[in-house]
């Protein structure tokens, strides 16, 4: 036990959160040594220590604690609900679906983005069925043929003659709140919720605006039920510290130990991990000319048979990004001389709380979305989707349908998934299902989390509790 | 085995991304020009007999535009609720000019 009388010396508080990876340089050390710089987004820090305290552990075995996030987390939060290009056209609708709440997120007009609450309000029957999406001039219930007109207001019920007390004016559809950034079609249950862009803070917003995710279309999009709470789920994606154990190739080429974690606000944080140079886990073992031989993170495999030999004193990281800005030049027939490496090259994870992972970087362009699974509060869904550029010429393609991976699938199994990514989430599921496991087995009811590295969880942490405790 | 395709339409009245309904021995048949490939399928919804014609096309598969049941347009399977049974799907061949149907 901690001796809860000694005094806190100013000198411990001023330090706790304060040490950093040893011997190596810091994240913004290695961007500023770049050849084409960084923008400003990529070249700040927002780091604050939030506390050491353990982290109770009910709250990914309590299935009371799932169902108070269900009424109070979920029903108050800004959530990824669909991609504007899911529903390009007005009439078209895409139906998302979290817990057992499900909305018809539609589009009334050019510029009109509606959630309808995906339920009839003769008895209740949903509208359209979960995991949909179509289009339609109107939204006609199949059970006794109520109809609502694309712009939620009743049409029409059927035999109205027997229901004069139903005033149509107030039949709408209920609905909830809608708000669009970078692409993304956002929704809130909550009246009374602060609007995405106060929700999300200047800082964040400036840099989600930075990335024109508007201008990406989703090129793979694959799912799959994982053997954890979705926060569990979550956490695992949320620092670089487990990569020397867990993804050990990656190890080789990802400044893991070195990476920079920041947060801005309640809703929004991030981590930087800078790919082209070695983990300071491996200093002395690994050569310049190794890293490039071994690197296995983002679109190596697009990186086919190009063997690179570097010159005397060339560094790996500059060669890398050089390959790479060819490459994506190619691959999207623009003009990235202006692209900085980092962005070619790191990875940059944000968290938009509560369930989405932003990845902004080029060559590691993803998008994660993490839902509680409906009825079992011990696992969870997940979603990748990558983004990559709109062509340039011809018509904006479809987004990618979903590929629904049964639960004992290894993600290598879907179609258009890099292999070597593949293998990564692969070996972060084996993880979660050994860490849910061991958390119920547990005699410790706590996590113990890293000041620095650590800091995602706990600020997510942090923001779970306010929700739930009200 | 004897040549039972009928033409049901000009190649040129089906230009790529429309759809289009024929009536063939009574029966309604909706074509579909999709990514190069034309698909000849029945327009009755499986799920209420609702008409197919005015849904969106994506990724090969026509969604009912009244109650949102999909099928793919290659096989007629039901996709997603409210249907579970398949739609008819029929061989179609261009000939010429022609768009020809079998049922
Ligand atoms: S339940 Fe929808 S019309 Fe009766
Ligand atoms: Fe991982």
């Amino acid at each position: 036990m901690n001796d809860v009388d000694a005094p806190i010396k100013l000198d411990d508080v001023l330090k706790r959160g304060g040490a950093r990876c040893p011997g190596a340089p810091t994240t913004q050390e290695i961007i500023a040594d770049d050849t084409v710089p960084a923008p400003a987004w990529v070249r700040s820090e927002s780091y604050e220590f939030l506390g050491d305290e353990d982290i109770s552990t009910d709250r990914y075995t309590d299935p009371a604690f799932a169902k108070r996030e269900f009424d109070t987390l979920w029903t108050k939060t800004w959530q990824f609900a669909c991609r504007e290009e899911h529903i390009p056209e007005v009439g078209d609708y895409h139906v998302y679906d979290l817990g057992r709440y499900s909305f018809i997120i539609t589009r009334v007009g050019e510029d009109d983005i509606r959630a309808y609450y995906n339920a009839c309000l003769h008895r209740g029957t949903k509208l359209r069925a979960s995991g949909t999406e179509g289009s339609a001039c109107e939204f006609k219930c199949s059970f006794h043929g109520w109809t609502w007109n694309l712009d939620g207001t009743h049409k029409s019920s059927t035999c109205d003659w027997d229901f004069p007390h139903v005033d149509s004016e107030k039949f709408s559809l209920p609905q909830a709140r809608v708000a669009t950034l970078g692409g993304f079609v956002f929704i809130n249950m909550d009246p009374e919720a602060p609007s995405l862009e106060d929700y999300l803070g200047p800082e964040a917003l400036s840099h989600i605006k930075a990335w024109k995710l508007e201008n990406r279309y989703i090129t793979l999009h694959v799912s799959k039920r994982l053997p954890a709470n979705w926060k569990l789920t979550m956490e695992a994606f949320m620092e670089a510290y487990h990569v020397i154990d867990t993804h050990p190739q990656v190890a080789p080429s990802n400044g893991d130990a070195n990476s920079q974690y920041d947060f801005y606000g309640d809703h929004v944080d991030r981590f930087i991990s800078t790919l082209g140079v070695v983990s300071p886990h491996l200093y002395g073992e690994i050569s310049e000319q190794d890293i490039v031989d071994q690197f296995t993170l983002g679109d190596s495999s697009a990186m086919g048979d190009t063997k690179i030999k570097l010159e005397d004193g060339e560094k790996a990281r500059g060669a890398v990004a050089k390959i790479f800005r060819n490459m994506f030049e190619q691959a999207a027939n623009a003009d990235l001389s202006h692209v900085s490496d980092s962005e070619l090259l790191d990875c940059f994870s944000y968290t938009v709380f509560p369930n989405t992972f932003l990845f902004p970087g080029i060559s590691l362009p993803m998008v994660y979305r993490f839902r509680p699974d409906p009825t079992d509060h011990r696992k969870s869904l997940y979603e990748v989707f990558f983004l990559r550029p709109v062509p340039r010429e011809g018509e904006r393609p479809e987004p990618a349908e979903p590929i629904h991976l049964g639960d004992d699938q290894s993600f290598t199994e879907a179609e258009g998934m890099d292999p070597g990514f593949g293998q990564i989430l692969d070996q972060d599921t084996d993880n979660l299902r050994l860490q849910q496991e061991g958390i119920e087995a547990s005699a410790k009811k706590s996590i113990t989390l890293g000041n620095y590295q650590e800091i995602r969880v706990r600020h997510f942490e942090n923001a779970v509790d306010k929700y739930v405790a009200g | 085995m004897t040549d039972t395709f009928s033409p049901v339409l000009k190649l040129a009245d089906l230009p790529p991304g429309s759809k289009k309904v024929v009536k063939l021995d009574g029966k309604p048949v909706l074509l579909c020009n999709y990514k190069d490939r034309i698909f000849a399928v029945s327009n009755i919804c499986s799920h209420q007999y609702k008409l197919l014609h005015g849904g969106r096309v994506r990724h090969g598969k026509i969604t009912c535009p009244v109650h949102g049941a999909r099928f793919d347009l290659a096989t007629g399977e039901a996709l997603d609720l409210p249907a579970t049974e398949p739609i008819e799907t029929y061989d179609v061949r261009v000939e010429g000019d022609d768009i020809e149907v079998s049922l």
